[in-house]
């Protein structure tokens, strides 16, 4: 994985500056998440005013942020442009200018989401800090105190994205800002530049950061100094234990950064007590900066620490173990079955998550960078390869021949997320318009120009890194060679010097004009949508988002309601009232008027808001129990044809009448057991083809559709999900749908939606260099021709696994280059091209492919092809496929790698030593197991099909926190208390835990819990009380404060406002938690240690 | 009796009959050229018409209705049917009858005789059975604001003289149809139907949400609400004027026109077809027996979905007569066809259609002909809805008093009559009913094959013409003395604006004559105005129905055969013809139809053609007859106003003529008297006279246009002015340019190559005499 990366010293050091910083840095991570935990303000439910955190928020910095990056973003591409390529001086003295007044927001970059640019000034620091330039000085220094500062508002980082104190960020402004205002000056200025990158990323981020960058990246290399030894030793030394080590520091350093160095040594200790900490915390501000010099110790000396930190992520282990990792032995004698009572369950691998964020370059030298772990916290500096929150590869060294592949028994594949949300840090993605020619690409791959092609002949021409091909560089593109070889403008040009850029789509990219924002809400009203609430829950989330739609003329906005007829409502400003259009005929729809239907918002919002007040009084009465959801979205469809748009459709009952109507398969299929068991998976597909076709037209005219499922009762998700899965859409499922606790989330899930970095009519596709060809796409998209995928919408949150194989051998040592391009027009209208580019060195060793595993990339890509398998294969096959999956990688590697013969021992590689872990969860998660519900399985594998990466893991192996000690911590270190295994060994009688997997959330009582931990909690004293519903409330005491906190850090991370359900021992609620033990054995599966006793023995079979 | 009183020349019967003494055998009757045919307003009102609380009695096996032609024996409480001779006991209730104590249907003047009915007798609230008139407004909204303001504005004085208790629902169109729910407190509410697919009943009813929540009530019981109507969820969309009269205003007022957008080049998309189809529709969930009519505004052609008449694209005309000769109207026999099916559903359901069509160009009125028609729908053809034909028409639709028009519902007409007399059909607003009897004709002629027809909608003045045939039995062998009478019993029942159920009765009688022994007594009994609007009529009818059949050879035809017969002539001498008075004005009103807008159609559009028939059908004869040949009235200083003859000798320089042709009034100043008045003459106190004679012709105007619906064309001209027109064009071309030296002067000339009336004569005596 890490081969080229430089040896952890260098980074360590960055990391552990950042360490500092790192504090910060959560909370604005979060920051875009924050924009949920401040709905969460607004709403009230969490936090109270008072408290000293929340202060911040209310400040302007605070709430604007969130929002207003999204806004900004637009505003803020339209002046980079010309900035961009020219890195002309104007714009320049123009940004500083903003960035004070327009702080955090107005700067940030299109791609930089919401609010977390407070973070950033203090993670540039750490990579100038290394060197010694007094900036850098100054900087680290104003880094140092932010944490301080920051730390009190970090705790409540949670808050919101604002959370840090509106003081610490001018400070860390002020750091930027000379910087930036120096820009066209020396290096110093320059370095300034790249360092603050995130936060300036605004102004700054775009002009100055080009030229400045190329210092840097020298700067960078010159302290790679030291990697090179890295490099070297790498290979021999296997520290399985440093890496993780490293690791743990740079991502698991939340929890036990500081200490962890210090215990890590002891593995066990680490992660079977997650607690040790107390101490931990406190230190860690401090610790982050010593950390850096450090960190080489610790590395030594983690070397022969077993592989306590399990997370052991492989980008620190990389670099030292380089190769293969044998952590933990298990069953080391010979037999299995006596082998698994001897295996130590605390010494068997675990995840450790991270929450220091670490500072990742892309390319060091010449070659590529391998990833850090997808769910550890990390910066990304762009420096030719694009930041694997775009694009990643299962495997960071590219086979040279199938056949390795083969060998391997590991996918090749590529998760793309084209649109995925930028840590608040780092730079915004640059535009570059090439005016009317359109960005300059090959003639015969129409590759987009890239870091990676090659300028020859006094750049007269140029090699595709593609297909190989030999262009002419266009006229006025032409610019002189370097003495290295590369063009002169290279580094000031973000297209030859980054790995992901944003192009100005010309005029051969428009079919019509860009389209506008067009948002159509359509909300069941049928009796059961109303009488449980729902519909109000809709009207109400919906009302209350309308202030986050974009502002401007572009944004236009319709409305329907729907039970078994289809009401339109003319929101025309010239009428007194909205005027209600009822479309009854529910077979052969239509829509009721040409103009009207859909208004721009500035034109209607008082009768939006009014009609959205009275739907539900309106439909009080109604004793329409039926629902034409097909006939409705067709309608509306109908309606929103002429521009395509999005499609926001509340749906509360099964769809019983009109167009695509649909029975209750569920029930009759329990009627039907012997049916049943064979075809269960049937209940799973689509029940015809209709929405399916009905779906094809959608994306046909790009109408995105999401489907909110509110619901008590089946409503055949298989079908339903057809639309927004095609669409670029998703299903949001809201099961049971509870009054109570479930608008707000209802209402942030929205806002979320609308809110987040997002395009509409796009196109993507991903080219390869030669030797490799794209086999396959799958997420939430319409496929009409092989090559390309259309999206209706795609936003920051939908990932699309692409599938590669190869067509032809590779050369060793040379590099395979991936692109993808992104053609989609922003929500203020303007068409763009978004080219991100993956360069990866190819080999012939079978080793640097299993060292270069990517865990997380190959897991996720299990996952989703299980998810696909599920609605048509028998259950028990999927299962058996993802053993196998597992079984065979992990055979491969004994077979060709494992350098120790000792037949009795399970030998894993280090970079894959989890895939057992979670293979075991995802085998007993809720879309593998038989005892569930149809629709929710149904949702689980439509839910998957979209899933990123960083989400895909927790999904099937969530985390766990105790929630009944969260006050024990020391104040100011990171607010997550550390992760529990997900083992009923770890859950204690007097306990309470918090359980997440970034969609779900348990609470689940001890059945001894301390009555006043109870009463602090929750407002309740006994566990008998607990009530079947819940929603957050704190309560004035630290220890509900930081439970809050600890909820609100979650929801930022995730991006996700979480759904509640409180579990107790001995009740249903109790088995739902039970069952997400994934370590423990039960009916689904046997315990983890079983687990790894039953591959061990079929890997031993198959040797044999 | 072809003299009766010009004041009431149809009597307390209102039955006019083109022979009023009948030749006894078929082929008798087919030698007097003219059909046996009557004209009859089955509730026209009269003062002398008793009411009678009761039911009437009817003959056991012909189910007529006891009338004074019965014959009654007191003493054995007994009555003889007069058209099957059928002996009656008179039930218990008539114990009391005797030669002195009669009740009131067996007076002898009492030819015709109302009975009060109560269909649904309820001793306790005699009200509660009366079902409120409904009113369906379907509204065209493809029109310019201009146009849609004047409509609005009349809709919205409609509606406030509508009854308190009237049900009003409103439909308005487009490229869509749009139903208010009117009884949706929350907002303004509507149903959209699309405009391009045909939908069913069913449909409709089932996406109203009337489906089977709203017709189970209507089925079994009457449930009857405190204001009177039941509650069949139609009450959503149906209101009582008080209640909804606001919102229909303030509906109104935002209403636009279509927003959907039409092509240059193009018609506005209008789906008037499906309109009439969802407005039938919604009314079908009413409870039957309730008088609802649906009150169409159109402002232009259909040309979207079920009932096109022409497509969008402006480049195709809407079609004319020539293409509807040559088959070179696409559309029309297919929107024929859909109209056609309206009409069935609306009659099933005892439903009115009625249309004011207000456009420059067609409408489609042609089409629609049938589905009006056949309701006894109203209609009124404009050319602007801002113009009083349509204004003031569409106001009287809804007044009270003196000038109502009487609107009443769910008629039904029967007929009986005697023996040998067959029913050949009804021209005019009725639909057959299909009941199968002895006195149907085998041959048809309008709405035949019954003995019964079904006028949904029917008001004081409509008029029917029953065309009667006899049967071909020999009858020469029935000794003549035993019924030298024979009898004809119109029963109509209706419902009357109150809405209570009314029946009138009426029973004339004629004689039979010997035709081949005395020619003269059926000469006397001939009625020229009544023949001559039945020969305009049945002409229409044939030219509506009969593939390439030429009317003017047609009528001229008829009129030599006739004259051929009732004439005194010597043979192939023409001077010597001469025509007995009973006959001597028929010739004048062959001339005039011969010329007329119904005959000569080529003048005039398919709509307004069919517009212009449908009143020839519906009106009463001497309406009718001022159709085919306008009355003239002469104003000058030297005499009293008196009738001139319609010629264009009649025009003078120091006259006004005041011409009534029934659809324009014409008030048409000679050279000199407009001059006067140009130069202000009336002005003065000392010429009061010429102010006086000045207004003499505008008041009789008003008076005439008071009186008439729809509200006629009010012309007012100078001799040699642009509209001028609409009175020369009625004229006797005795002058023309051909003939202009020999004119008196002040007079005028017509540039035409149309016969004259004299030389129409002069070829009639020719061709009479012939051989």
């Amino acid at each position: 994985m890490a081969a080229p990366v430089p040896p952890g010293a260098p980074r360590p050091g960055a990391n552990a500056r950042q360490q500092s910083p790192h504090p910060n840095f959560n909370p604005n991570f979060q920051t875009n998440p924050n924009s949920l935990a401040d709905n969460m303000q607004n709403m009230n439910l969490n936090r109270p005013h008072s408290m000293p955190n929340s202060g911040p928020r209310p400040s302007p910095f605070g709430q604007p942020p969130p929002f207003p990056q999204s806004s900004v973003t637009a505003g803020f591409p339209v002046a980079s442009p010309p900035m961009s390529r020219p890195g002309p001086p104007p714009g320049m003295v123009g940004r500083p200018a903003v960035i004070p007044a327009g702080p955090l927001q107005s700067t940030l970059p299109a791609n930089v989401p919401p609010g977390r640019p407070v973070g950033l000034p203090v993670s540039h620091p750490p990579p100038f800090g290394s060197r010694p330039p007094p900036a850098s000085l100054s900087s680290s220094t104003g880094g140092a105190v932010l944490p301080s500062s920051a730390f009190p508002s970090s705790g409540v980082s949670s808050a919101a994205a604002a959370p840090p104190p509106p003081g610490t960020r001018p400070s860390s402004f002020v750091s930027s800002s000379p910087l930036i205002g120096g820009p066209a000056g020396p290096m110093s200025s320059a370095r300034a530049g790249p360092s603050s990158n995130g936060p300036p990323a605004v102004g700054a981020g775009a002009l100055p950061g080009a030229p400045q960058f190329p210092p840097p990246a020298i700067v960078s290399q010159p302290p790679v100094g030291p990697p090179p030894s890295m490099m070297s030793a790498r290979a021999p030394a296997q520290a399985p234990t440093m890496r993780s080590v490293l690791g743990s520091s740079a991502a698991s350093s939340p929890q036990t950064p500081p200490l962890p160095s210090a215990s890590s040594p002891f593995p066990a200790m680490t992660q079977a007590r997650p607690p040790p900490p107390g101490s931990p915390y406190g230190p860690q501000t401090w610790s982050m900066q010593p950390q850096q010099g450090t960190q080489p110790s610790h590395i030594p000396g983690s070397t022969h620490a077993q592989p306590p930190r399990m997370f052991g992520m492989p980008q620190q282990a990389l670099p030292n173990q380089a190769m293969t990792n044998i952590p933990p032995a298990l069953g080391q004698p010979g037999a299995p079955m006596s082998g698994s009572s001897k295996i130590d369950p605390n010494q068997i691998p675990r995840p450790i998550p991270n929450a220091t964020p670490i500072v990742y370059e892309t390319r060091h030298g010449n070659s590529a960078n391998p990833p850090p772990p997808a769910t550890s916290d990390y910066i990304v500096r762009d420096t030719g390869n694009c930041s694997p929150r775009y694009m990643r590869c299962t495997i960071n060294q590219i086979p040279c021949t199938g056949d390795l592949l083969t060998t391997s028994a590991m996918q090749l594949a590529l998760l793309v997320q084209p649109m995925s949300l930028p840590h608040p840090s780092e730079d915004p993605i640059q535009v570059v318009d090439f005016g009317e020619s359109g960005p300059v690409r090959c003639s015969r791959c129409k590759g987009y120009i890239n870091p990676f092609m090659k300028f020859i002949d006094q750049g007269r021409k140029f090699i595709c890194n593609l297909c190989g091909f030999t262009d002419d560089t266009p006229r006025d593109y032409h610019c002189n060679l370097g003495p290295d070889g590369r063009r002169r403008d290279a580094d000031e040009r973000p297209e030859l010097c980054r790995g992901t850029v944003e192009f100005v789509a010309s005029k051969e990219y428009m079919v019509r004009d860009p389209m506008p924002a067009v948002y159509f809400f359509l909300i069941d009203v049928s009796m059961n949508a109303v009488q449980t609430g729902a519909t109000a829950a809709a009207c109400s989330a919906i009302n209350q988002v309308i202030s986050d739609l974009p502002e401007g003329t572009r944004t236009q906005v319709g409305i329907a309601t729907f039970d078994s007829t289809i009401h339109f409502y003319n929101l025309k400003r010239a009428l007194q009232q909205p005027l209600m259009l009822i479309v009854p005929d529910i077979q052969d729809v239509y829509t009721p008027l040409e103009t009207d239907v859909i208004v721009q918002l500035s034109e209607c919002r008082q009768h939006l808001e009014l009609l959205l007040e009275n739907i539900p009084t309106m439909f009080q009465t109604s004793t329409t129990a039926e629902s034409c959801f097909g006939a409705a979205i067709k309608a509306a469809f109908l309606a929103m044809k002429s521009t395509g748009g999005k499609l926001l459709v509340f749906q509360s009952v099964l769809p019983s009448v009109g167009i695509g109507a649909l029975s209750s398969r569920e029930a009759e299929g329990r009627t039907n057991i012997s049916a049943s068991e064979k075809e269960a998976h049937k209940l799973l597909q689509p029940a015809d083809k209709i929405l399916k076709t009905m779906a094809i037209e959608f994306a046909e005219y790009q109408v995105c559709v999401d489907v909110f499922v509110t619901t008590q009762t089946y409503v055949d998700i298989a079908s339903i999900s057809v639309i927004p899965r095609t669409t670029g859409g998703q299903v949001y499922y809201y099961y049971p749908f509870s009054a109570v606790s479930d608008p707000a989330k209802l209402y942030n899930d929205l806002r979320w939606n609308i809110t987040r970095p997002q395009g509409f009519e796009a196109v993507m596709r991903v080219r390869c260099s030669q030797g490799i060809q794209v086999q396959d796409y799958s997420g939430n998209f319409c496929k009409r021709i092989p090559t390309d995928v259309d999206l209706a919408g795609i936003d920051c949150d939908k990932c699309i696994l692409v599938t590669l194989k190869h067509d032809d051998k590779l050369q060793d040592g040379s590099e395979c280059g991936f692109q993808c391009a992104l053609l989609y027009t922003t929500v203020y209208g303007q068409r763009r091209i978004r080219v991100t580019n993956l360069s990866l060195p190819c080999t012939n060793m079978l080793s640097n492919l299993f060292r270069s595993a990517d865990l997380d990339t190959q897991f996720t890509c299990f996952l989703k092809q299980a998810a696909i398998e599920i609605p048509t294969c028998p259950l028990l096959q999927v299962r058996d496929h993802v053993t196998n999956l597992c079984i065979n990688i992990l055979l491969s590697y004994r077979k060709f790698c494992a350098t120790v013969s000792s037949t009795g021992q399970l030998i894993l590689p280090e970079a894959l030593k989890l895939l057992p872990l979670y293979t075991l969860a995802l085998i007993k998660s809720r879309g593998l197991r038989n005892d569930g519900r149809i629709d929710d399985r149904s949702f689980w594998f439509n839910y998957v099909s979209s899933l990123s990466t960083p989400l895909a893991i927790p999904l099937v192996y969530p985390r766990m926190f105790a929630i009944h000690n969260v006050d024990t911590k020391d104040g100011d270190e990171s607010v997550l208390p550390p992760t529990i295994p997900l083992s009923s060994e770890h859950v204690c009688d007097d306990g309470i835990y918090l359980l997440e997997n970034g969609e779900d959330a348990l609470i689940y009582f001890g059945s001894s819990v301390d009555s006043s931990i109870l009463q602090q909690l929750f407002g309740f004293t006994s566990v008998d009380d607990v009530p079947t519903q819940f929603v957050m409330q704190q309560f004035s005491n630290p220890l509900s404060k930081n439970f809050n906190d600890v909820v609100n850090v979650i929801r930022q991370q995730r991006c996700s406002y979480l759904r509640f359900a409180l579990c107790k021992k001995g009740d249903p609620s109790g088995m739902a938690f039970v069952s997400c033990m994934v370590e423990d054995k039960n009916a689904n599966g046997p315990s983890y240690v079983e687990f790894l006793v039953h591959i061990h023995r079929q890997i031993q079979m198959k040797m044999s | 009796m072809s003299e009766m009183a010009n004041m009431d020349s149809e009597g307390i019967d209102a039955v006019r009959m083109t022979w009023n003494v009948w030749p006894r055998t078929k082929v008798e009757a087919s030698k007097c050229v003219i059909p046996l045919a009557a004209s009859i307003a089955p509730i026209r009102p009269h003062t002398d018409i008793p009411m009678l609380p009761y039911a009437p009695l009817r003959c056991k096996t012909c189910s007529a209705v006891l009338n004074a032609f019965a014959r009654v024996d007191f003493m054995a409480k007994i009555w003889i049917c007069p058209f099957c001779y059928q002996r009656n006991h008179f039930p218990p209730h008539y114990a009391m009858i005797s030669e002195t104590n009669l009740p009131g249907e067996l007076y002898p003047q009492y030819t015709t005789v109302q009975y009060a009915l109560q269909s649904f007798p309820d001793p306790n609230n005699s009200n509660a059975t009366q079902l409120p008139p409904v009113f369906v407004f379907v509204l065209d909204t493809c029109m310019i604001e201009e146009e849609l303001e004047f409509v609005k504005s009349a809709l919205k004085q409609a509606i406030g003289l509508l009854p308190e208790h009237a049900l009003v629902g409103f439909v308005s169109f487009g490229t869509q149809v749009q139903v208010h729910e009117l009884g949706f407190s929350d907002m303004s509410k509507v149903y959209v139907f699309r405009g391009s697919k045909e939908i069913s009943r069913e449909q409709v009813l089932e996406q109203l949400g009337l489906g089977s929540a709203g017709r189970r009530p209507t089925v079994g019981y009457p449930k009857v609400l405190q204001n009177g109507y039941a509650n069949t969820g139609v009450n959503r969309f149906l209101l009582p004027a008080s209640d909804c009269e606001y919102t229909l205003d303030t509906l109104l007022d935002e209403l636009q026109t279509d927003q959907w957008p039409v092509q240059a080049g193009h018609r506005a998309s209008r789906c008037t077809g499906v309109a009439f189809s969802v407005s039938a529709g919604l009314l079908a969930a009413c409870l039957p027996g309730t008088g609802a009519r649906i009150i169409a505004l159109v402002g232009g052609p259909c040309t979207e979905g079920p009932g096109t008449i022409v497509s969008k694209d402006l480049s195709e005309p809407v079609r004319s007569h020539k293409d509807l000769d040559k088959d070179a109207a696409p559309y029309f026999k297919k929107a024929v066809k859909f109209y056609d099916s309206i009409a069935k559903q609306l009659v099933s359901q005892g439903h009115v259609l009625d249309l004011f069509a207000s456009a420059l160009d067609q409408v489609g009125v042609a089409e629609m002909k049938v589905a009006v028609e056949r309701t006894g729908g109203l209609v009124v053809l404009a050319e602007s809805f801002g113009h009083s034909v349509f204004k003031d028409s569409f106001k009287r639709v809804f007044e009270d008093g003196e000038h109502s028009l009487g609107l009443c519902f769910n008629g039904m007409l029967e007929i009986n009559c005697s023996k040998d007399i067959k029913i050949q059909g009804v021209i005019g607003p009725c639909t057959s009913l299909e009941k199968k009897g002895p006195n149907v004709a085998d041959t048809v002629i309008g709405e035949g094959n019954t003995t019964a027809w079904k006028m949904c909608g029917l008001n004081k003045s409509t008029s029917l013409t029953v065309l009667f045939d006899l049967s071909s039995t020999e009858r020469s062998n029935v000794p003549g003395a035993a019924n030298s009478q024979f009898y004809l019993q119109f029963l109509t029942s209706y419902q009357d604006p109150e809405g209570k159920t009314m029946l009138r009765v009426t029973t004339v009688t004629r004689q039979w004559v010997d035709s081949t022994v005395s020619s003269e007594e059926l000469l006397r009994g001939f009625d020229q105005e009544t023949a001559a609007v039945v020969m305009a009529r049945v002409t229409s009818l044939k030219m509506e129905t009969e593939e390439g059949f030429d009317a003017t050879r047609w009528l001229d035809r008829n009129l030599i055969r006739l004259c051929s017969k009732f004439g005194d002539y010597r043979k192939d001498d023409p001077s010597s013809f001469t025509l007995n008075p009973c006959f001597s004005l028929f010739p004048q009103f062959m001339f005039n139809l011969r010329r007329s807008q119904f005959v000569q159609v080529f003048n005039n559009s398919p709509d307004e053609t069919a517009y212009f028939r449908m009143l020839l059908n519906r009106e009463n004869i001497t309406n009718a007859a001022v159709m085919i040949q306008p009355s003239l009235i002469s104003y000058s200083f030297n005499s009293l106003p008196q009738p001139a003859l319609l010629d264009v000798a009649s025009i003078s320089a120091d006259r006004i003529l005041l011409l009534d042709s029934y659809f324009s009034i014409v008030v048409f100043h000679g050279m000199t008297i407009a001059q006067w008045r140009n130069m202000g003459y009336q002005n003065q106190p000392e010429h009061q006279a010429f102010a006086e004679l000045l207004q003499a012709p505008q008041a009789d105007a008003q008076m005439i246009i008071q009186e008439r619906f729809p509200v006629p064309r009010l012309v007012v001209c100078d001799q040699h002015g642009s509209q001028a027109r609409f009175l020369l064009a009625k004229l006797n071309p005795s002058a023309t340019y051909n003939n202009s030296s020999d004119i008196a002067a002040g007079s005028d000339i017509i540039f035409t190559d149309d016969v004259s009336l004299q030389v129409f004569f002069e070829h009639l005596q020719r061709l009479a005499v012939q051989s």
